[in-house]
């Protein structure tokens, strides 16, 4: 039988973005995807080289235009490090909540688009966008920007939470819960959906951990690893917090491993307001910033919606001497090849669905 | 005596010409509208009164647009296969009686409607094969794994109701509806037929052909603006047509309470196509691998169960 | 932070040795251009007991290349590639020796200090 070479994209209506594949087809099963990257390539690592170190957020956030949030704090955070600055408990609390919230933003953009990618016409697409308009409503609330926060200073937010912020956002939470509950039961009840989910794509545990996947798409394959949990920042420590693992490795357990992240989510955030000392978490202006020490080394791992997010930054005075970037998506994505050879050509976009890919931050 | 036969066809082609566009029309703005009801947002509201216009304002946009060739493409083929479909698809409704109107009233008509339309696929294949594009050809491929997989067990649907009524012409098995629906006579055989038109339409569940998220537009992808408004059209048209032969087939048809009149036929039309238009909303596409199972296995043995129960009950 | 300074010739052992040892989880491949020489460097991770370990190897602006750890990490495919594209660090011992984002242009390397931002 003779191969058949197919190019997808990097105009597709599911590539999420500018991704062009090139599928090899013996007749309707995959033997090779050969994913072309570097359409969005910005090289934001060489402009951090030049800019001063609170300039770099507006375009580092671009990075991950769905999870902004994550992509502003793993940076912030970075730099405080080099500097040796530490925020203030309620500062820490506060950049929690809006971390989890940004998280549900972006499962939630994930499961529509993943449902699209199945075949579904937008219909939890559309239900699932104001859901996560709802939550976006609340980060602007709190940041004063719907989608580039830029909201993190060093050591603290650039505001305080708004006075009505914690009844508005538990209302939000209450309704989500209902919603994603919903979402479960109807998604799940139907075997259609569990017919092209269920040992479609599957990665192993051990390949898992050769090929270097992170964040749900690691936990979905049975490994137990959250940076949230293992390598605890902020006040994760003393969150009753339980990262969720499955065990298949299929697009099913990607998909329950991000319901459940969202409603472990949603008791995140109850629980950290309930906590949430008083004080003032207001961070310092950009202009009143100290010269870092040079030559020091620091690396940071976040846990992103996407994996683990990981900044590695070898400072100068004014400027960071390099910034690397581990940006979740890329080496998700890298691992498409294996986990996608051997199945129908159909289950391909599901595959790649379910790995949430953003483009931008594949090529950075 | 031939004049005036000649001016009758002539004056139903006319009427059912119109009733299918104005059907057809009416459809693309009902389904916009009512799945955007159900997704939560408003579907078309600005040109005309609630959206009406809006289709006839997408329909002279894409007139306008250039009409791009591919360049590999067997340009004969992908024109008249193009053509083909739609002169077919307007045949079918053509054939299609509306109580006392209709033009062939042969006991045969139902085969005659199924066999154009069991054609339909083979000509889809062949405008994807000309188009030489590859997404095409899987579309086109796909095409033939549904004709293969769905053919037999609605022409086994068929034969129950032939069985049951002596005749297959649609004015007698509609009579034949007057005191009860065949829906509720052959249940089963309705299931079957429901699932193996909508695979016949394009619908989800079974819209692999025109698979969007995987195959762009599947067999229309390199089809330039002029064409594909036709094939969208026409896709409409086919709609009218699938919701039409269901009512006529299983819903009684024009019969129902005050008097018989088309009206009903029109409008267990429309609740047809919303109930079709409710699974495009709620249904995820069928895994490509399970088709030929659930079309050999399921949904054969089903109509062969409902062919014995009907010749029990008969 | 524990920082391992070691030879390229010992660069396959070492990361092997590691493996065994329970680091089994590659975090990232990256380069660090200081002027004097490049620095490649390997981040491990072991999963169970969430240590890390860097492991850096030091090269001589002339002479750039490391050997491939493709065969003990698959997931170092595109982080060498991406080396191999921001800095011109060969890596020898790949099969396949595409590029991963886009070819700039020859001798071009845009993560190396040399580079000046702004030019072309």
């Amino acid at each position: 039988m003779s191969l058949v070479k197919i190019n997808i994209g990097p105009v597709h209506p599911s590539t999420h973005g500018l991704l062009r594949l090139v599928v090899t087809l013996d007749g309707d099963t995959i033997v090779n995807v050969e994913p072309h990257v570097g359409f969005l390539h910005r090289g934001v690592e060489k402009l951090a080289e030049n800019r001063m170190y609170m300039q770099i957020p507006p375009f580092i956030e671009k990075c991950d235009y769905v999870a902004k949030m994550a992509m502003d704090e793993a940076y912030v955070a970075t730099v405080e490090a080099a500097m040796g600055i530490e925020p203030n408990e309620r500062a820490q609390y506060e950049r929690v909540i809006l971390l989890e919230l940004q998280r549900i933003a972006s499962h939630l953009l994930w499961l529509g688009a993943m449902l699209n990618d199945l075949g579904h016409f937008f219909s939890v697409f559309m239900w699932t966008f104001a859901d996560r308009d709802k939550v976006l409503k609340l980060l602007e609330e709190a940041t004063g920007q719907r989608m580039f926060y830029v909201n993190m200073r060093l050591g603290g937010l650039r505001q305080e939470f708004p006075k009505d912020f914690e009844y508005h956002a538990l209302d939000v939470l209450t309704y989500l819960e209902k919603r994603i509950n919903e979402y479960e039961s109807f998604i799940e009840n139907s075997s259609l959906f569990k017919e092209r989910m269920y040992k479609v794509g599957v990665l192993s545990r051990d390949d898992a951990i050769n090929l270097g996947v992170s964040g749900p798409v690691l936990r979905a394959s049975g490994v137990n690893f959250d940076v949230r949990k293992d390598k605890p920042y902020y006040v994760y420590k003393k969150l009753n917090f339980k990262p969720i693992v499955l065990y298949n490795g299929d697009n099913f357990s990607r998909y329950k491993v991000r319901i459940l992240e969202i409603k472990e989510s949603i008791r995140l955030i109850r629980e950290a307001f309930k906590q949430m000392p008083d004080g003032n978490a207001t961070g310092m202006p950009i202009k009143l910033i100290n010269p870092a020490p040079k030559n020091k080394v620091v690396r940071v791992s976040r846990e992103g919606p996407r994996g683990e997010i990981m900044f590695y930054l070898v400072a100068d005075e004014q400027r960071p001497y390099r910034l690397a970037m581990r940006t979740p998506a890329f080496i998700n994505l890298a691992a498409l090849n294996h986990i996608a050879r051997g199945n129908k050509f159909a289950n391909l976009f599901p595959i790649i669905g379910s790995l949430d890919l953003v483009m931008a931050d594949v090529d950075k | 005596m031939l004049i005036n036969e000649l001016i009758e066809i002539i004056e139903y082609f006319i009427v059912m010409l119109i009733t299918a566009f104005a059907f057809a029309y009416f459809f693309g703005w009902l389904e916009r509208k009512f799945v955007g009801k159900f997704q939560r947002r408003h579907g078309p509201t600005y040109l005309g009164k609630f959206g009406l216009l809006q289709n006839l304002a997408d329909f002279f946009k894409l007139l306008t647009k250039e009409q791009v060739w591919p360049k590999k493409a067997d340009k004969l083929l992908f024109l008249v296969s193009v053509f083909l479909i739609a002169g077919f698809t307007l045949y079918l409704v053509m054939l299609l009686p509306i109580y006392n109107f209709y033009i062939i009233n042969s006991s045969i008509i139902l085969l005659l409607i199924f066999i154009i339309l069991s054609f339909l696929p083979i000509l889809i294949a062949l405008n994807g094969y000309s188009s030489s594009n590859k997404f095409a050809m899987i579309s086109a491929q796909r095409s033939i794994l549904l004709l293969i997989s769905f053919e037999i067990p609605l022409f086994l649907v068929l034969i129950a109701i032939g069985y049951y009524v002596h005749s297959y012409s649609i004015v007698s098995i509609v009579n034949a509806q007057s005191n009860l629906w065949f829906l509720f006579i052959m249940p089963i055989g309705f299931f079957v037929f429901l699932m193996a038109l909508l695979a016949e339409m394009e619908r989800t569940p079974f819209d692999l052909r025109e698979a969007d998220s995987e195959l762009i537009a599947g067999w229309l992808t390199d089809t330039g603006a002029p064409y594909y408004m036709l094939a969208l059209f026409v896709d409409y048209i086919r709609s009218f047509f699938g919701a039409a032969i269901i009512s006529l087939l299983f819903l009684g048809g024009w019969y129902g309470p005050f008097g018989n009149s088309f009206i009903w036929l029109f409008i267990k039309t429309i609740f047809v196509a919303l109930f079709i238009m409710f699974i495009r909303a709620i249904a995820i596409r069928m895994r490509i691998d399970r088709i030929l199972y659930f079309g050999w296995i399921v949904l054969l043995a089903l109509s062969i169960i409902n062919l014995y129960l009907v010749y029990l009950g008969y | 932070m524990v920082r391992l300074i070691i030879d390229r010739k010992d660069l396959i052992d070492t990361i092997s040795s590691f493996k065994k040892k329970g680091f089994s989880y590659l975090v990232k491949i990256l380069g660090i251009d200081y002027i004097d020489y490049i620095s490649v460097l390997y981040i491990l991770r072991n999963l169970d007991s969430d240590e890390e370990i860097e492991i850096e190897v030091h090269l001589n602006q002339n002479d750039l290349w490391v050997p491939t750890i493709i065969n003990i990490f698959k997931g170092a495919d595109w982080y060498e590639r991406e080396l191999y594209e921001m800095f011109g660090i060969e890596i020898k011992g790949r099969k396949v020796r595409k590029l991963l984002l886009e070819k700039f242009s020859e001798n071009i390397y845009p993560l190396r200090k040399s580079f000046k931002w702004g030019t072309k």
